[in-house]
């Protein structure tokens, strides 16, 4: 506060000029002013890192898993009693009846290891370290190689979820105490098997490319069928949201007579830029599946409300930047002799394209990470089949990324928590994938001149 | 730099008299015939019952203080107040004998007949060619890509650009400086084969140099376009005009040869305003 005693001082120098003081007052204005603007971006930067921190921290892990390797006889007692080798004979036996050629297999290594470091190992708690996952896998293995029963097979089964957590520190043997679906026997037997490189973690891409699983196997939930119900939806709101926007902005802009229903078609735009997304999931829900019957969880449905949704968004941000055209512009190519249309799509349109689309973006990214409206028309449900290509697959059942999200941060096991991170970060790197896209896009446009 | 010296001369003042009359005979035939025009923005009438002929290939300079509506009535000539919904235009003009508000009148081709260039530069911003090729592109008026080339070249050497901008043909017209991008917009303007050229203050936006260069195109495109030149400086209307007409408030207050209207002006406004008593 030294301040203070210089204050009066620089009172009689201003009051001898009449400027310094004010001078002085005006510095320290700005001065005041631009650290308010670095406190401000400081907190924006900080609160980003620790998101992304946060989010990393707990979702990368996500994407790496564990895998037990085991030779498994595939015993044709069980398998094809009959000895047809035919694979619909094969099929009619259920994943059920594989769990004991599973656990039967295990009998060996079991006994390995009670000879040696897990005194306590049985056959049955070696086969619950296996994901339940394991019997369609090894179902739809020996399906598709009727052959190989009778031969012992060395195969890759995912972990439990309890196992893997395990490896990655979140279950320590005094949480496996009383947890009922984990022992602290089978957390020895996993350094066990660890140390003879029959239990290894790595890079797992059916996180992001397998269909959802169920609450109790959340070591086998991917992100396939919410990325292909993201990506149809994003496809259906580029197609119909673009031009639409565009050809309403346009038309608002430069053709549209400036009276009173114009003015109130305006004002409802901007209202309607402002309207809770959920109001549309009700839209969706009264119009495209109770009026029109369109399917229930169809991602055409999806597509639908969110194109009504991020349309507002499109057509404020067309107009701004049609609007941010230097009349002038438009004047010469009118002067020239040019039509009204001619003059908007030679000239005024390529100008206002980065604009458009940086709007358009800011409208899908918007709708990729819209959650409510999405519940409403059922994009919710528990989708394992994947839908078919275009066009057909837009009329099956899908999720979306954002409800799957959702979905996993709704259920029980402790396991699903990294797995709703990890699809948080998949969500994000699909939205700077799109954000990149229309940098490029942006760029190339604007480099004519 | 002779270009500069011949014409920061005035023009019209150094002519012959006799070559002065004969033009003026010429001039007999009346390109645009205007009678009793009003223009309202809304409720305000910006044009007060103007009645003016302008003579073909010769420069006519509307002079007037701001405000005083001669660059609304210079875009009532190839209808560029349309594009304001607000405006409103009633009396007739007629270029060459036919009303240009006639509703089977088509305003797009007027505007090929009746060119404009604009206070600023305002080129397009694609290529030199680009922008001079834009017109006769959407009027047709060229069958192959060799005639095209070939107006486009001649465009830009009537305009005077073309040893300037002839090795870079390819290269953004907004590029170029202030005076080479009017000097550009005017070969756009006379690619579309125009009868008459509009021009709205050409030269406010350039530098002395700039000007004189445009001035002295502008008295040498008379030859082939009826121009009319909307202008801020008097000593510019005196230089390239050979009638000029005096504005205010709406009003046309006095239309006659360049000469005499600054020598021996009839109207006491005008004689206020040539003098700087008023606008």
């Amino acid at each position: 506060m030294t301040d203070a005693a210089t204050q009066p001082t620089a009172q009689q120098a201003g009051a001898k000029t009449g400027i310094s003081a004010l001078t002085k007052k005006r510095y320290a204005a700005e001065k005041r002013f631009r650290l308010y603007g670095i406190i401000a971006v400081t907190i924006g930067v900080l609160a980003l890192v620790m998101l992304l921190t946060s989010i990393l921290s707990r979702g990368l892990p996500a994407f790496s898993q564990t895998f037990i390797t085991a030779d498994i006889y595939l015993d044709p007692a069980i398998l094809d009693p009959e000895e047809t080798r035919d694979p619909t004979e094969i099929a009619k036996v259920m994943t059920f009846s594989y769990a004991p050629i599973i656990s039967a297999s295990l009998g060996a290594l079991a006994e390995e290891l009670q000879a040696g470091p897990v005194p306590d190992a049985s056959p049955q708690l070696l086969a619950d370290m296996i994901s339940g996952a394991a019997n369609a896998q090894l179902r739809d293995y020996v399906i598709s190689h009727p052959d190989e029963i009778g031969e012992t097979v060395e195969f890759e089964f995912l972990a439990n979820a309890r196992i893997d957590q395990y490896m990655k520190g979140n279950v320590t043997r005094v949480s496996a105490e009383a947890d009922s679906r984990v022992s602290p026997v089978q957390l020895d037997i996993a350094d066990a098997l660890e140390q003879e490189g029959l239990l290894v973690k790595r890079f797992n891409w059916a996180f992001i490319t397998a269909p959802d699983a169920s609450e109790n196997r959340p070591e086998a939930a991917g992100l396939g069928v919410a990325l292909i119900g993201s990506a149809y939806m994003m496809l259906i709101v580029l197609v119909l949201a673009l031009p639409i926007g565009v050809a309403a902005s346009i038309y608002l802009e430069e053709f549209a007579p400036k009276n009173r229903v114009t003015d109130l078609i305006e004002v409802n735009i901007s209202n309607l830029a402002a309207v809770p997304s959920i109001v549309f999931g009700i839209l969706g829900l009264a119009i495209f599946i109770n009026f029109m019957h369109l399917p229930n969880s169809a991602p055409i449905v999806g597509g639908l409300v969110l194109t009504l949704m991020t349309l507002p968004t499109i057509i404020i941000s067309t107009r701004a930047s049609l609007k941010s055209v230097p009349p002038s512009i438009k004047e010469a190519a009118l002067g020239v002799g040019a039509s009204r249309m001619q003059a908007i799509f030679h000239h005024v349109l390529p100008l206002a394209m980065p604009g458009i689309l940086t709007g358009t973006i800011i409208g899908l990214a918007q709708a990729l990470g819209e959650t409510a409206p999405l519940l409403l028309i059922g994009m919710v449900a528990f989708v394992r089949d994947y839908p078919e290509g275009l066009p057909a697959g837009l009329f099956e059942p899908a999720t979306g990324l954002p409800v799957q999200v959702y979905n996993f941060t709704q259920r029980a096991d402790p396991a699903f928590v990294e797995r709703a991170s990890g699809a948080i970060i998949v969500l994000l790197a699909f939205l700077v994938v799109m954000n990149a896209i229309a940098i490029f896009l942006r760029q190339r446009l604007e480099r004519k001149w | 730099m002779s270009l500069v010296d011949d014409s920061v001369k005035p023009v019209t003042t150094e002519e012959p008299k006799a070559e002065w009359d004969s033009r003026e005979k010429a001039a007999k035939s009346v390109k645009i015939h205007s009678k009793d025009v009003d223009v309202y923005y809304g409720d305000k009438q910006a044009i007060m019952g103007v009645s003016l002929d302008i003579g073909a290939n010769q420069v006519t300079s509307f002079i007037g203080p701001s405000g005083c509506g001669k660059s609304t009535f210079l875009r009532c000539l190839n209808r560029m107040n349309d594009t304001i919904p607000i405006c409103r235009v009633q009396g007739t003009i007629e270029l060459d004998g036919g009303n240009i508000y006639d509703p089977n009148i088509d305003v797009v081709e007027l505007r090929a007949r009746v060119g404009m260039v604009f206070q600023k530069p305002n080129p397009f911003p694609k290529s030199i060619f680009e922008n001079v090729a834009y017109g006769p592109k959407i009027h047709g008026l060229t069958r192959s890509k060799t005639e095209l080339e070939e107006l486009v070249t001649s465009s830009l050497k009537r305009a005077g650009l073309w040893n300037e901008v002839k090795d870079r043909l390819n290269e953004p017209g907004t590029g170029l400086s202030g005076g080479q991008q009017q000097r550009l917009c005017i070969a756009r303007a006379i690619a579309t084969r125009p009868e008459v050229v509009l021009m709205d203050e050409p030269c406010s936006a350039l530098d002395p140099i700039a000007t004189a260069i445009v001035e002295e195109l502008i008295d040498e495109l008379r030859s082939k376009y009826t121009i009319i030149i909307v202008t801020h400086s008097m000593q510019q209307a005196a230089r390239v005009s050979q009638r000029t007409a005096f504005f205010h408030l709406g009003k046309l207050i006095e239309f006659g040869q360049t000469e005499d209207i600054f020598s021996n002006p009839k109207e006491k406004q005008t004689e206020d305003y040539i003098t700087g008593k008023i606008g």
